[in-house]
């Protein structure tokens, strides 16, 4: 029987290189040697303002870095849990799950990632990395929740009968026959999300969590040198989500290679 | 004839109206201005904007033979606003500093002020240097935020509102609040919900004064303002200012 590849639909996230779309892979190098060039251009021709405003900025990188990771991790993990539960036949863990998506959906990032902070932040004490990370984690796991959801449902019926008519147990069946299938179709709209999430981990700025945005305000508010930060920071902004949307492109090329 | 001459008249008393208008009329400056910086400027239970500033100014443009029409900014971007020209001026608490000064144009002074120290109840510290190892907070790009970074060892955390920043206090995830003298007062004395919080350390200890922000070389505006400036304090109208909100 011969079985037609099983894609999900792309929505949000940015733009990830595959080798197959000619533009966007051209776009891709456009933008990224643009980019650096324009940083190194400005860094040499014009040490002050720009190569003070670079050297003032790295502790964010890391920062930005840090949200990022820590959070499509506890996304990742959320996420699933999520899905699963959308998808259990329990009424109530399934209700459980949708209510999460709804609510979470529901509500600007910008509004939740305040909330959790300083609203929750006079019922539990979470150092502030931590908090922005549990914020963005929260938001990000309900839409990883969907994907994942779509990823488990995009497998064929006909998979999980045949591994319970096998002897599997369901746990066994969804363990070892339906997640893995399901993982790879769902990576491209994970390195979406991912994607997705490196650039609104900016908005962790407002909480004064010496991000990537955050250190370039503070730069810009002492030395009024605004269009010369802000050209910076986006600049730095690009090149990260160019390189990691590349990475994830290479990452999904070598998955269907044994498709 | 009668009704001819009714309408002559008429146009006539009209023209000269809206001439008399045109003449009486003032310039209109737009002035931007933090609130969220209390009591010298901050939204009030009417989502009017009041504060010691904006009556303040209100008097300078009435002396100063203008119009004024305040115009609420985040303080984060407040000088790029004059810069590109979105608003005439700025009252908003604004230390006159030399680096300031060589990018905006300052009136005279109006207002002395200084920062202050904000910890929790129980911190033993006497002043902001022994806070070492402490995360201390302050509002972005204020001299607050410059005065906590002079302090090796004291780590600063920038807030877009210094609110935030005394909330964050509260949630314990910084040991101190620097600010301006009468801001503090209000969040540590005055303000309910923390007047059982929060203690006020020593005296301000740095000496600041206030002035009016205008775009670079906009000599008319400043003369404007200036002028203002000398006749409210030559007729002590500030007093009362001060008596309203700084006590």
């Amino acid at each position: 029987m011969t079985q037609k590849p099983h894609t999900i639909e792309v929505g949000d996230g940015a733009a990830i290189p595959l080798k197959s779309d000619k533009g966007l892979f051209t776009a891709w190098r456009l933008a990224f040697v643009g980019a650096l060039a324009t940083l190194t251009w400005l860094a040499f021709t014009r040490p002050d303002p720009y190569m003070k405003i670079i050297t003032f900025v790295p502790d964010g990188i890391l920062v930005t870095f840090k949200v990022t990771v820590g959070a499509i991790l506890l996304a990742l993990i959320i996420g699933l849990i999520t899905g699963l539960g959308r998808i259990s036949s329990n009424r109530f863990i399934n209700g459980l799950a949708s209510l999460y998506v709804e609510v979470i959906r529901g509500i600007p990032l910008l509004v939740q990632i305040f909330y959790i902070y300083y609203a929750l932040g006079r019922i539990i004490k979470v150092p502030d990395i931590l908090s922005a990370i549990i914020a963005m984690a929260v938001c990000y796991g309900a839409y990883m929740g969907e994907v994942f959801r779509a990823g488990i449902q995009s497998i064929p019926k006909g998979q999980a009968e045949a591994a319970l008519s096998l002897g599997m147990t369901r746990s066994q069946t969804m363990w070892h026959v339906i997640l893995p299938q399901a993982f790879r179709v769902v990576l491209p709209p994970v390195g979406n999300e991912f994607i997705a999430l490196l650039k609104d981990s900016s908005l962790v700025s407002i909480l004064a969590v010496a991000d990537l945005l955050r250190r370039g305000r503070e730069f810009a508010s002492e030395s009024f040198t605004y269009f010369e930060t802000y050209t910076v920071i986006a600049l730095i902004y690009l090149i990260l989500t160019l390189f990691f949307s590349k990475i994830i492109g290479i990452m999904e090329e070598r998955i269907n290679v044994d498709r | 004839m009668k009704m001819k001459q009714v309408i002559s008249s008429l146009t006539l008393l009209l023209t000269m109206a809206v001439a008399g208008q045109a003449l009486a009329a003032p310039k209109v400056v737009k002035v931007a201005t933090d609130a969220t910086w209390p009591p010298m400027e901050m939204v009030d239970a009417n989502k009017n904007i009041v504060g010691f500033d904006i009556d303040f100014m209100k008097a300078v443009a009435k002396e100063g033979g203008f119009a004024v029409e305040f115009k609420n900014s985040a303080w984060d971007g407040i000088f790029a606003g004059v810069e590109s020209g979105q608003y005439d001026a700025i009252i908003s608490s604004v230390t006159i500093t030399e680096e300031r000064q060589k990018k905006y144009d300052f009136s005279l002074p109006y207002l002395d002020a200084g920062q202050i120290l904000v910890v929790p109840k129980g911190e033993k510290a006497g002043k902001l240097a022994e806070l070492v190892g402490k995360k201390v907070g302050a509002q972005i790009g204020t001299t607050g935020a410059f005065e906590v970074k002079k302090n090796k060892g004291v780590e600063l955390k920038t807030y877009d509102e210094v609110g935030l920043a005394f909330e964050d206090m509260v949630a314990g995830r910084i040991g101190g609040v620097v600010c301006d003298e009468p801001t503090a007062i209000i969040y540590a004395l005055k303000k309910k919900e923390y007047a059982d919080k929060f203690k006020i350390v020593g005296k301000a200890f740095t000496k600041e004064a206030y002035g009016i922000v205008v775009k670079k070389g906009d000599k008319e505006l400043l003369a404007l303002i200036n002028k203002g400036i000398k006749a409210v304090k030559a007729k002590k109208q500030d007093g009362a200012m001060k008596a309203q909100w700084l006590k």
